[in-house]
């Protein structure tokens, strides 16, 4: 017995490798929607993963230093440096803001770092790590600086001197890691304009400028220009350590909080990108709904455009179950050739997404199998209507 | 439609199935992570230290005056030049001037008085000159029994009251001295108070501010004037705490103004000071110019880069091929085209990014370099120039 | 007397019920031998579309019975269809000649041809090779391999007649088989037919009312108000 479908599918097509390339680009975008999702929490990851640290330490009843914004003393690392299984502790703080590159404005994370410790970023894919203690900067591919290149960061230009890959904020913004004493300058210091006003303003208050204590305005000023905090202490646990045992040690100096890296997640996935992942989980379900009811459109219109040949096959002796399994063959080929033209091209256009896509193995082989059984309900309904054919018809034209 | 010819149809099938095969391969979980490597050199290294600092004068001068007081005149304005002792401003004195007027008047008439004490002295003198002799004449009348009794005694009395009027009279010039000498250092009292009124340059300098005008009203200590001594313009750097082992006096430097930053001058390290920055963990280094700049400008930034003893025959790596682990430092190696964690020793490094291995490594070994993403160990390989998109 | 091809009493069908009931064949009775090619005339709306149908198997008849070669296949005495398996007996015993072709477009000339004895079970190459062996006796052979689109009407209906001759069937039922065909062809038509009906040994129905070829019978059903009378016919020779 010859394969009705194989010969149809042969005889048409054009037809339908076109109708499989439409349906193909719905999937790959069903398919890339799917790949977002995974990328922010993938970004959320590697966020964390990045930073190298097995604790973070932030002010107390913070969430910080990602999802709230966290105050600590750049010497409250000393304190917890000090304590029972921690091999070594660094300072960072983290700032969205725009950088310059010549005239355009990038939105980068500025990261500062202390050079040797946890928070500096650890593989690069071009250039060296910064020796310089100013001036300096690693940053990000996505930024689109290459080596050499000058990033303008409130006052100061920094050369790239280094390049990282996948080093990007839970929102997607590339980062720029800088030392840490530029970063509390840039996190702090404002532009020239309001520096100025900020001085005769204080000048302007006559208890901070008070003639008989000449020197009083000076120091005032200095104090104010000033920036000795950090986002986080970031720690990483001696190894043998438990790291919940630590946190808890951490915690225990009261003005303190410390998360692991599994609370981190939990903060970051369940709380900071929990809405926009149900946004896009709900975009997704209707994505395939709309998918699966496409499919069935096109299947059970292919099927309509051939019930005179069904009459004629029933009429001929052509069993149920063949027909029947010829348009479910036909159906599971369209989703076949759909789903192979939807992964390709996802693979394709997922690098040219500002975001990270992360198209996972797991995702499209789930893809792989919700499309067959897609397109198996929607031939059902096709099935239906071919065994529905009265063969008579085909008799008295 | 028209059933296309058999090959062309397995052709671009065959085609398709490459295609996507292609795609798995080059970019899913099956392809080896992408690295660059480079060999351990044996070079003699020239490490550098680095810092930021600014331009300071070493001696700067707070012209002020010592007591509150009003600005009368301000003689100089700021970027004059100024010689040791030139008047660079004056206070209102207030009375002084009267007060100073009438201690040399008091100086005056306590000069005549001691000059009145000098002739009434003299006066005295003779007069008990006099009155001795007369006694001593008649002491001898009397023993010649020529005169009474009474008109030797009233001459002996004379002569007792002539030396008493010659002591009296040398108290009062000693007075009038006394008089004279503490009016007159009152009068040079006044004097030195009155020169606090008047604000003098104590070197030849530059006058850098000025911080009042006249008619403002200053307090002790209060700055009218600021002067430096333009010679001794330096850079005052901050060096992380970390990189300063090895640094020296007489240390040769390059020294990069923000206004001139394409322009490296040299210079030397002049002072290491004693205390530290233990908050910012900085050490505060002093470096003079070779050649002092024209046009330099108080406040300025410049960065300092400072030349250590050059480590002869180093090897050496790439800075980012050194990974900082949680237990040691080490490198990545590519052993049989997988990732094979190495532990090394660091020693010291240049500012262009080169480390050097102090164990752990031979020369021409080779190393991992970058990589498109973090190592951890056993990982496939697939060696790149370089590691594009 | 050899066994009839078809044999057919008393048959009835009647659509619907109550009073919007139609009773489309109000007793028909027909008998037919192998071999032969008898015509089946009468206005539209007589029946003789309902009968096609009751013939073919795919409508049931509400009285009456039917015989197949020798087989009751219909009886209502005995409770109606007396097969099992109406496909398969379509498949092996009747042939279906229409109106236009009705070829599978999908399918080249042989396959469309061979799908007959495929579905009844004949191996690919086998089926293949008798479908080359008709189109061949329908002088059609030549376009083993072409698609349906590129033939002509006439050799697509000998096409038509090839795949209705495949499982060789005792009986085939022809619909209007020349109605658009030019008289020269229309003849050509009943002309294969007669051939086939001798060497196939096959009993041939043929639904018409084109007066170009009625005179070729030698019997003549006519159906009126879905009863049926036999006449002679002349038996004109082509």
């Amino acid at each position: 017995m010859i394969s009705l479908a194989g010969r149809d599918i042969l005889h048409s097509w054009g037809k339908y490798v076109f109708t499989g390339a439409g349906l193909g680009l719905l999937i790959g975008v069903t398919l890339s929607m799917a790949g977002i999702y995974r990328g922010m929490v993938e970004d959320a990851r590697m966020l964390l993963t990045n930073s190298g640290a097995d604790l973070w330490v932030v002010q107390r009843d913070t969430l910080g230093p990602y999802a709230e914004p966290s105050t600590l003393h750049d010497d409250a690392w000393r304190s917890i440096s000090g304590l029972p299984g921690v091999a070594s502790v660094g300072n960072a703080t983290y700032l969205t803001m725009q950088a310059q590159r010549g005239n355009e404005d990038v939105r980068v994370m500025v990261v500062g770092f202390e050079s040797g410790r946890p928070g500096e970023p650890s593989s690069l894919i071009a250039g060296r790590p910064i020796m310089r203690s100013h001036y300096e900067a690693v940053v990000d591919e996505k930024t689109g600086f290459s080596l050499g290149d000058k990033v303008g960061i409130r006052r100061h230009n920094y050369t790239v001197v280094g390049i990282t890959r996948r080093m990007v904020s839970s929102s997607g913004d590339p980062m720029v890691f800088i030392p840490l004493k530029d970063a509390q300058e840039a996190q702090f210091l404002k532009d020239n304009d309001a520096i100025i006003n900020d001085r005769a303003r204080t000048a302007a208050n006559p208890g901070l400028n008070r003639p008989g204590v000449p020197g009083l305005l000076d120091a005032v000023i200095a104090s104010q220009s000033s920036n000795h905090n950090v986002n986080t202490v970031l720690v990483q646990v001696a190894p043998g350590w438990d790291e919940n045992l630590v946190a808890d040690s951490i915690r225990r100096w009261k003005r303190l909080q410390a998360y692991t890296r599994a609370q981190m997640e939990e903060i970051l996935v369940a709380k900071l990108i929990a809405t926009s992942a149900r946004q896009i989980a709900m975009f997704l379900v209707i994505l395939s709904i709309v998918s699966g009811a496409i499919v069935s459109f096109i299947i059970y219109t292919m099927t309509l455009g051939k019930i005179r040949e069904i009459a004629v096959l029933k009429l001929i002796g052509t069993p149920d179950r063949t027909i029947a399994g010829m348009i479910l063959q036909e159906a599971l080929g369209l989703g076949l050739a759909g789903f192979i033209v939807g992964k390709t091209v996802a693979t394709i256009w997922a690098p040219y997404f500002p975001k990270y896509v992360l198209l996972e193995t797991g995702d499209t082989v789930r893809g792989f199998f919700a499309v067959m059984l897609i397109c198996t309900l929607a031939s059902i309904v096709a099935i239906r209507a071919a065994l529905h054919v009265d063969p008579a018809t085909a008799i008295g034209g | 439609m028209k059933l296309p010819r058999k090959s062309p149809l397995i052709a671009s099938a065959i085609l398709l199935v490459v295609a996507v095969a292609a795609i798995v391969l080059l970019n899913g979980p099956l392809a080896g992570v992408k690295v660059t490597t480079a060999r351990a050199e044996q070079s003699d290294l020239q490490p550098k230290v680095f810092g930021i600092g600014t331009v300071e004068a070493r001696r700067s001068y707070l012209i002020g005056p010592t007591v509150a007081s009003r600005v009368v005149s301000v003689l100089v304005d700021h970027g004059d030049d100024v010689k040791m002792g030139q008047r660079l401003a004056e206070l209102d004195p207030v009375d002084l001037d009267e007060r100073m007027a009438s201690a040399a008047n008091a100086v005056e008439r306590a000069t005549n008085a001691v000059d009145v004490a000098v002739a009434q002295l003299s006066e005295a003198r003779s007069r008990n000159e006099l009155a001795k002799a007369s006694a001593q004449r008649f002491l001898e009348l009397r023993q010649k029994n020529f005169v009474s009794q009474d008109a030797e005694a009233a001459k002996q009395h004379e002569a007792n009251a002539a030396k008493a009027a010659l002591a009296a009279a040398e108290g009062a010039l000693a007075v009038a001295q006394r008089d004279h000498d503490r009016l007159g250092a009152d009068r040079a009292g006044v004097t030195k108070q009155r020169a606090q009124y008047r604000l003098i340059s104590p070197i030849n300098g530059l006058v850098s501010a000025r911080d009042a005008e006249p008619g403002s009203t200053v307090i002790a200590g209060q700055s009218v004037l600021r002067l430096i001594d333009p010679a001794s313009l330096w850079i005052r750097a901050r060096i992380d705490q970390g990189r300063t082992h090895g640094l020296a006096l007489a240390q040769s430097a390059d020294i990069v103004l923000r206004s001139r930053p394409n322009e490296p001058l040299p210079g030397k390290i002049v002072r290491i000071e004693v205390n530290s920055d233990s908050v910012a963990e900085e050490r505060v280094v002093d470096f003079a110019f070779d050649r002092l700049p024209e046009g330099l400008s108080i406040g300025e930034t410049a960065e300092v880069v400072i030349r250590l003893p050059s480590v002869p025959n180093a090897i050496s790596v790439p800075a980012a091929a050194i990974r900082y682990g949680r237990q040691q430092t080490g490198v990545w190696r590519n052993v049989d085209g997988k990732a094979v964690f190495v532990p090394i020793r660091i020693g010291t490094h240049t500012l262009e990014g080169r480390v050097q291995i102090v164990a752990g490594l031979a020369r021409d070994d080779e190393v991992i370099v970058h990589s498109s993403t973090e190592l951890s160990g056993g990982e496939k390989l697939r060696l790149v120039e370089s590691i594009g998109r | 007397m050899t066994r009839p091809a078809i044999h057919i009493e008393g048959l009835t069908k009647r659509y619907g019920s109550g009073d919007t009931a139609v009773d489309a064949l109000k007793g028909v009775d027909m008998t037919i031998s192998a071999g032969e090619v008898v015509g089946l005339v009468g206005p539209s709306g007589s029946g003789k579309t309902t009968l096609l149908k009751c013939l073919g198997a795919v409508i049931e008849p509400s009285s009456g019975c039917m015989d197949l070669d020798g087989q009751r296949i219909f009886d209502d005495s005995a409770g109606g269809w007396q097969i099992n398996d109406l496909r398969a007996l379509r498949r092996d015993q009747i042939g279906f000649v229409f109106q236009a072709p009705y070829l599978i477009p999908f399918l080249d000339v042989t396959d469309n041809v061979a799908l007959s004895l495929m579905l009844a079970g004949k191996a690919n190459n086998v089926a293949r090779q008798r479908a080359y062996e008709l189109l061949k006796a329908l002088d059609v052979s030549h376009r083993a391999g072409a698609t349906v689109s590129s033939l002509s009407g006439g050799e697509q209906q000998r096409v038509a007649i090839a795949r209705a001759l495949a499982n060789q069937p005792p009986v085939i039922l022809a619909d209007e088989p020349t109605a658009p065909l030019d008289s020269e062809r229309a003849l050509t038509v009943i002309r294969i037919l007669n051939e086939m009906a001798q060497t196939y040994r096959a009993a041939i129905i043929v639904v018409t009312h084109d007066e170009k070829i009625i005179p070729t019978f030698r019997r003549i059903y006519h159906i009126r108000d879905g009863k049926t009378y036999e006449v002679a016919g002349e038996g004109r020779s082509l």
